[in-house]
């Protein structure tokens, strides 16, 4: 198989301590992307997309996102703290954003700056890119890194649906940046750093489907801020430094899902979850949905309150910030509370900043570059999956009997590691018989496949 | 390659399986986006067809080197005039089918349209075999 530099990278790591190699994690990723190999999984770097799913259902909490050294905040002059709502809605409404932000300046940030600020500015980013395709009729928002590179590698038909510009963080941090520097500030001197709910993000900064550079220079994992913010505040600290700016109610529930579509014209559907992201997907893909305009699509359910480094409960979380938006719209009619309108210029640079020139399909699909040798593949791929026993155990280290045909095919597996196939005595294929009957095939299926039995146990990713 | 896949009557619901399943084989041969539209649309309309106005029957799917052919056949009531039922609007369905979001009358039109090769054998009282040609390469 191809070797060679992956396509992507990841934050999202396995310990190969705790894990068990229980198969569950495998067993739900979207892509198909972990294998079981010497007793622990393994995650190709090619098909996964950092959508938090096996490390929301792994039951051993052996995958964990890698975050940077917070001691590296101290490296620049000015630091700061790029938070999302999310954030915020992780803690009770009875205490305010001014309390909450206030701890994160304790803990050594000089700035603070919340990246829905950025809201009107990304309409118009997106709004552009509508109206410079009138061929298309579903555009698709990019808000969500993990469907940007979902599409990419399993419905590669999609990629131009997807408007081609970068994440409203990579706004943030070039308009802050730009203000300190503006200030007197020195591009290195300035630290900014971003509080993230899930993996997807991560990489999307870290290793960009735009290939751009980043104005963001590190990424503090949701849970470990909260936790330090939270101690803090139970000691009570009244001494709230007012920031000077505030969002908006509408800005609140932009990471919701349901908190963009209704600002577009046409279309408002906002899919989120992953199942009903693909399935979604494979339907626009067959021109069985009739959606023009924008869609909004998260890969965790109810939007970024739902991502795997949320603490609360994603539903908690959701009404906290729908309360807020409500108070916040409450106080912003008595006037007792005034928003920093945000600034709606967009100026050539940051469309530069922002705007991506291509999405790459990436198809996991795909057997081979040629079609001749792809066809030849498929067919054989076919035939091993008709021999195999298709109760999908798993023993064999493949999330499914087809998914172990087609890394038969590949040769990343030999046929043999199917225990259905393989049975060494009379009494293992009776017990196996004597639980799945006529499933147990013969073994004729081996001499079939002699020539490709491929020992390879590390697969090739 | 060859698939076989039945369909059932009147059901609506697991209708699709088949051009689902297509759809992943060409996906794995790298064939052209557009191509793999093109087949799924006329798959699906061709065995809605057979759910909606006939009584089930069964799809045969053979891929080639440069082409997917593609037999729904079905022992329906066949179609009494083919020149009426290729026309666009042109429609039987009953209330009911009507009710599940179709009966527009473009699904046969729209099989021609992204097809590139198309036949229709039709008997009333017999049934009906849609064979639909797609070039791959
Ligand atoms: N397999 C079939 N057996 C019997 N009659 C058929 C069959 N396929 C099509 N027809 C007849 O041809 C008509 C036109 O078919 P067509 O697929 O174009 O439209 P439709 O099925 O009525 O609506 P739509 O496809 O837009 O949902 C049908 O209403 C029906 O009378
Ligand atoms: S993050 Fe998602 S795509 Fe990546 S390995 Fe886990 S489940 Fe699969
Ligand atoms: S919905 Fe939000 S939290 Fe979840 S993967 Fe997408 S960007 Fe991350
Ligand atoms: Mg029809």
């Amino acid at each position: 198989m191809a070797t060679g530099e992956p396509y992507f990278r990841h934050s999202l790591k396995v310990n190969d301590y705790l894990c068990q190699g229980c198969t569950t994690c495998m067993r739900s990723c979207p892509t198909e992307a972990i294998r079981i190999r010497n007793g622990k999984a393994i995650i190709s770097d090619n098909k996964c997309v950092d959508c938090g799913e096996c490390m929301q259902v792994c039951p051993h909490k052996a995958i964990y996102i890698k975050q940077d050294d917070f001691g590296r905040l101290f490296n620049y002059r000015y630091r700061v703290c790029l938070v999302p709502t999310t954030f915020i809605g992780q803690f009770e409404e009875k205490y305010n954003t001014k309390a909450i932000y206030s701890c994160i300046q304790k803990l050594g940030f000089t700035h603070i700056y919340e990246v829905e600020h950025e809201m009107s500015r990304m309409i118009q980013l997106y709004n552009m890119y509508m109206d410079d395709h009138p061929e298309i009729t579903t555009f698709i928002s990019p808000y969500c890194p993990a469907v940007t590179r979902l599409i990419q590698v399993r419905f590669p038909s999609l990629v131009d649906n997807v408007i081609h510009v970068r994440a409203p963080l990579e706004l943030a941090s070039r308009v802050i940046t730009k203000r300190l520097m503006d200030e007197g500030a020195s591009r290195p001197s300035i630290g900014v750093f971003y509080v993230t709910p899930c993996a997807a993000k991560i990489a999307a900064v870290k290793y960009p489907v735009s290939g751009k550079e980043t104005y963001v220079s590190g990424v503090i994992n949701m849970d470990f801020l909260y936790n330090k913010v939270l101690l803090m505040l139970h000691d009570s600290d009244k001494n709230a430094q007012p920031i000077n700016h505030a969002l908006t109610s509408r800005d609140v529930l932009w990471s919701l899902s349901g908190g963009e579509a209704p600002h577009f014209k046409g279309a408002h559907y906002a899919v989120d979850g992953l199942k009903n992201v693909l399935d979604f997907l494979e339907k626009l893909e067959d021109d069985a949905v009739d959606a023009p305009g924008l869609v909004e699509m998260r890969m965790c359910d109810q939007g970024c309150v739902g991502g795997v480094l949320s603490i609360n409960n994603r539903f908690v979380a959701r009404k906290r910030l729908e309360y807020r938006a409500r108070l916040f719209e409450r106080l912003e009619r008595s006037k007792l509370r005034e928003p920093v309108p945000d600034d709606k210029t967009l100026t050539q640079e940051m469309i530069d900043v922002m705007t991506i020139p291509e999405i790459k399909p990436r198809s996991i699909f795909k057997l081979n570059d040629n079609f001749a040798e792809a066809f030849r593949m498929a067919e054989r791929m076919k035939k091993i999956e008709k021999a195999l026993p298709g109760v999908n155990c798993s023993a064999c280290g493949a999330p499914s009997c087809a998914a172990l045909a087609e890394d038969i095919v590949r040769g990343d597996a030999g046929i043999d590691t199917c225990i259905f196939i393989n049975r060494h005595s009379r009494a293992s294929e009776d017990a196996i018989r004597s639980i799945w009957g006529d499933r147990v095939k013969t073994k004729e299926i081996n001499k079939d496949n002699k020539e490709n039995n491929g020992n390879d146990s590390q697969g090739n990713h | 390659m060859h698939y076989t896949f039945n369909i059932e009557r009147g059901n609506f619901t697991d209708a699709g399986q088949a051009s689902s399943s297509v759809k992943r084989t060409l996906k794995q041969l790298g064939v052209d986006p557009a191509n793999i539209k093109r087949t799924v649309v006329a798959l699906f309309e061709a065995e809605i067809n057979a759910v909606a106005h006939a009584y089930g029957g069964t799809i045969d799917v053979d891929i080639d080197g440069e082409k997917i052919v593609m037999v729904v056949a079905d022992q329906g009531p066949g179609i009494p005039n083919l020149d009426l039922a290729m026309q666009e609007g042109w429609s039987t369905a009953s209330a009911k089918v009507r009710e599940m979001g179709y009966g527009a009358g473009m699904g046969l039109p729209n099989i021609k349209k992204n097809s590139d090769e198309l036949k229709i054998d039709t008997e009333v009282g017999v049934g009906t075999t849609v064979t639909m040609t797609v070039y791959l390469t």
